[in-house]
């Protein structure tokens, strides 16, 4: 079945609100859920992995273990990025800012991809992004430039070295400077596969001109967990509305 | 100043010369007030006028390409819509409803018509699917080719009573028209991607001639407007052929379509507090710019214009029926106040009209001396008179409304921020009982939002976060404790350590850089008036005859008194504000 970017955000909203998220935390998810999957990220599948862990697990924010002038390190504790993306991106963010290069690393945490539209909305900060981490055999790359509509997402043969949960962000005033500053960790390898700008506006046109395609098993799951946000109907309530 | 019946208008005198050169646009303390928002009324830049405004303009062509009603008005009519930049089609399913089925609460599940405006042309295969999927409602699946989807439902009043007269040859009593004003009340309009319909961006970004907020929705009820009338002369002359007549144009302008608004519109008022502060910002931009224009005094063209319009608002007013005493008041206390301002209008409107700052000094006084419904009337009136000046303001009443997180923003600037911007919510003692004393939530009878009682009702463990000014006041003695416990630190640490905080953190920032921020009540307080949200919203649709049914729903007219399909490519369509009795046209005057 089809459904709308707003039916969809705000079905999320609901689901991740009966999963016990604050007010901003599920905005954010939703947010992330749904840029991811209308440029062609999958981000519904992601999602179907990050409910299976919210079944069952209260939400958990990370927790920050290590500061100093340029570097950040978050445990996330098994937690989803879809949780604890916005404090990460804030956190490196807010150091970034000064004008020099920063960087953040989330330890133990899942659905990383998830990421991606927190940075592409900072960079509105005039900030730029570097973040990598290892998806099975290759590493994934996501460069976001300041004021950037859309990243540029690349995968990179190279990375047996990185941490299979872990995420690496790198901020800076430019791409050129971070790529500079950290060049000895950027070595990845070769680039064995680019998901093109191109690509990514063809996929939001698409979910724009037809909406977006959902399982339908998907769909019912969110509408379940929207439920439990719901109040029971009687008569007294229905006074509470105007009769 | 003396009024003509001997009433002294005092301090309505000449303005003082101190005044600034440029009209300042009013201050969020006093435009965010919720009992000012809730006395708003239509202006130039509702969204209704902006359409008409453009219809008219672009002389859209609207016919039916498929009329297929029986004899009792039931069936499938499918109207063309050729605008300017684009062409749509209006599909209208008609269904017998007994009476004792009809509802105009959201939870309703029949209604008397169903609609849906799509983009193109409809084919034979999409209206079967539309057949099956419109009458439905929220129980029904659409498709992005559709816009909007609505429903209405009969007058019961007025639908079979001018029937009636139409098949034996009568226009209807305008006393009647007047007391209710339409044939059929539509109980929604949903547009923006629910069910399975076109995104706003696909609206905005593909179909100019609705890229503009409830364009799209407001256009269906105009159509809804015209079906209706179409349909009472078509059962009318089915059961006379021989006697029956067509309504008078007159009339026909006069009718308009009946709304009930309920909670379900509160909710959005609060959760888009940037598009929000956006028309509010543009409406106010347009009232500086008016009374800027009176700097150096008026003509008398305009004095003798805002006269008859003062004089018209009265007689709207006058015919207004409503059993509500509140609003009943309100309506006897503007008529009141200004009859005395016609009687000083046409006394001494030359004096005025040779004043300096002259508006401004109607708008001080009326702000001084008047209640704050009737000084919102005037300031629409006045922004009547200047389309030159107003109408630029419609093509910005959207607006990007992402929230915009400043993480390196020092905790104790954000401190200052909150009491700067946010002190209508310091000010609120939350430790009175009352203060706290209803709470929102969502039913599962279509998720309509509800208010509960604390302490009475079930819910409370499920409230929706609508009550800014607490959640303001719990973040404020949070970050104050932070601050004292860090010192230094800014947002991004205190969010890791607080992260309950985060959404009303990033609100309170993005807010604080708009002019007017948000809407400044407590909207759990026991006696909270949710009615005013909705009239705010609804004066920007630019509905008329505010009627409430309690503190929870109100019931209003939208198109009244608004251009027929007929009038399109007329250059006198803009003039339908508060609308009065007609008089009938002389071939129909019995």
């Amino acid at each position: 079945m089809n459904v709308s970017r707003n039916e969809l955000s705000a079905a999320l909203k609901k689901a991740f609100e009966a999963l016990g998220f604050e007010p901003g935390d599920y905005y954010d998810a939703a947010d992330m859920v749904v840029w991811l999957q209308t440029h062609g990220f999958y981000g519904l599948d992601r999602l179907q992995a990050a409910l299976s862990y919210f079944n069952t697990n209260v939400p958990t924010h990370a927790e920050l273990v290590r500061e100093d002038e340029s570097t950040f390190v978050l445990n996330g504790k098994g937690t989803s990025i879809l949780l604890c993306g916005s404090e990460a991106v804030n956190l490196v963010t807010s150091r970034a800012i000064e004008g020099g290069t920063v960087s953040l690393d989330v330890v133990n945490c899942f659905n990383r991809s998830f990421v991606i539209q927190r940075l592409l909305k900072a960079t509105r900060r005039n900030v730029a992004f570097i973040a990598y981490w290892r998806q099975h055999s290759h590493a994934v790359k996501v460069s976001v430039s300041p004021s950037a509509d859309l990243p540029i997402y690349q995968l990179f043969t190279k990375a047996s070295h990185l941490n299979e949960q872990s995420l690496r962000i790198l901020a800076g005033p430019s791409i050129d400077r971070i790529e500079e500053d950290y060049s000895w960790e950027l070595s990845l390898g070769d680039s064995h596969e680019e998901f093109s700008s191109a690509d990514m506006r063809r996929c939001y046109q698409e979910s724009i001109e037809h909406g977006i395609e959902i399982d339908q098993d998907l769909w019912c799951a969110l509408d379940s967990l929207a439920t439990q946000v719901l109040v029971e109907s009687n008569d007294g309530s229905r006074s509470g509305a105007g009769d | 100043m003396m009024t003509d019946d001997g009433v002294q208008i005092k301090g309505l005198t000449s303005a003082s010369s101190d005044m600034p050169e440029h009209v300042a646009m009013r201050p969020a303390s006093q435009v965010m007030d919720l009992n000012r928002l809730g006395s708003f009324h239509q202006s130039r830049l509702s969204f209704m006028r902006t359409l008409v405004r453009r219809m008219v303009t672009e002389d859209w062509q609207i016919s039916s390409s498929l009329f297929e009603l029986d004899e009792q008005g039931y069936g499938t009519v499918v109207f063309t819509i050729k605008a300017k930049f684009g062409t749509f089609s209006f599909v209208v399913f008609s269904h017998y409803l007994p009476p004792e089925s009809r509802n105009d609460r959201v939870i309703a599940n029949q209604w008397d018509l169903t609609m849906a405006l799509c983009e193109g042309n409809v084919d034979a295969q999409q209206l079967s699917f539309l057949s099956e999927n419109v009458p439905k409602q929220e129980a029904g699946r659409v498709d992005a080719r559709v816009m909007v989807l609505s429903r209405a439902n009969r007058s019961g009043r007025t639908f079979d009573y001018m029937v009636d007269q139409l098949a034996r040859g009568e226009q209807p009593d305008l006393d009647v028209m007047a007391q209710v004003g339409y044939l059929y009340r539509t109980t929604a309009a949903y547009g923006s991607g629910k069910l399975g319909m076109a995104d706003w961006e696909k609206v905005w970004t593909k179909h100019k001639d609705f890229a503009r907020p409830f364009a799209a929705e407001m256009f269906t009820c105009y159509m809804l407007r015209h079906f209706s009338m179409q349909q009472v002369e078509h059962i009318a002359a089915h059961r006379s052929p021989s006697s029956s007549i067509k309504l008078d144009s007159n009339i026909k302008r006069y009718i308009g379509i009946g709304n009930s608004t309920g909670l379900g519109m509160a909710p959005f008022l609060i959760n888009h507090p940037l598009l929000i502060n956006q028309w509010i910002e543009m409406r106010e931009k347009a009232l500086a710019a008016v009374l800027s224009a009176g700097e150096m005094g008026v003509s008398m063209t305009l004095v003798e214009a805002l006269k008859k319009l003062v004089d018209r608002v009265i007689q709207h007013l006058t015919e207004i029926y409503t059993e509500d005493a509140r609003q009943d008041a309100i309506n006897q206390t503007i008529i009141e106040q200004l009859g005395l301002l016609g009687a000083w209008l046409g006394k001494s409107g030359t004096e005025l009209s040779k004043m300096k700052n002259a508006w401004t000094t109607l708008v001080t006084y009326a702000e001084d001396q008047w209640h704050v419904e009737t000084q919102e009337v005037i300031n629409t009136l006045l922004m009547e008179l200047y389309p030159d000046l107003v109408d630029k303001f419609e093509e910005s009443m959207w607006v990007d409304e992402s929230y915009e997180a400043i993480p390196e923003m020092p905790v104790s600037r954000l401190v200052r921020l909150i009491e700067d911007k946010y002190d209508w919510a310091l000010a609120i003692n939350f430790a009175e009982e009352e203060s706290q004393g209803v709470f929102w939530y969502r039913s599962e009878e279509k998720m309509e939002p509800r208010l509960g009682q604390v302490h009475i009702d079930l819910g409370m463990d499920k409230q929706m976060p609508l009550a800014v000014g607490r959640r303001v006041r719990d973040c404020y003695d949070q970050l104050v404790k932070y601050d004292n416990d860090s010192p230094g630190q800014d947002v991004a640490h205190f969010i890791l350590k607080n992260p309950t905080y985060s959404g009303i953190v990033v609100r309170i920032q993005t807010m604080g850089q708009s002019r007017y921020g948000d809407i400044r009540e407590n909207l759990i307080h026991k006696d909270v008036l949710p009615i005013q949200l909705l009239r705010c919203k609804l004066s920007f649709f630019g509905v008329s005859k505010f009627d409430p049914r309690s503190r929870l729903w109100v019931r209003n007219t939208m198109f009244q008194g608004a251009p027929l399909i007929s009038d399109f490519g007329r250059d006198d369509g803009d003039n339908w504000q508060f609308p009065i009795k007609p008089r009938l046209t002389s071939s129909s005057t019995l």
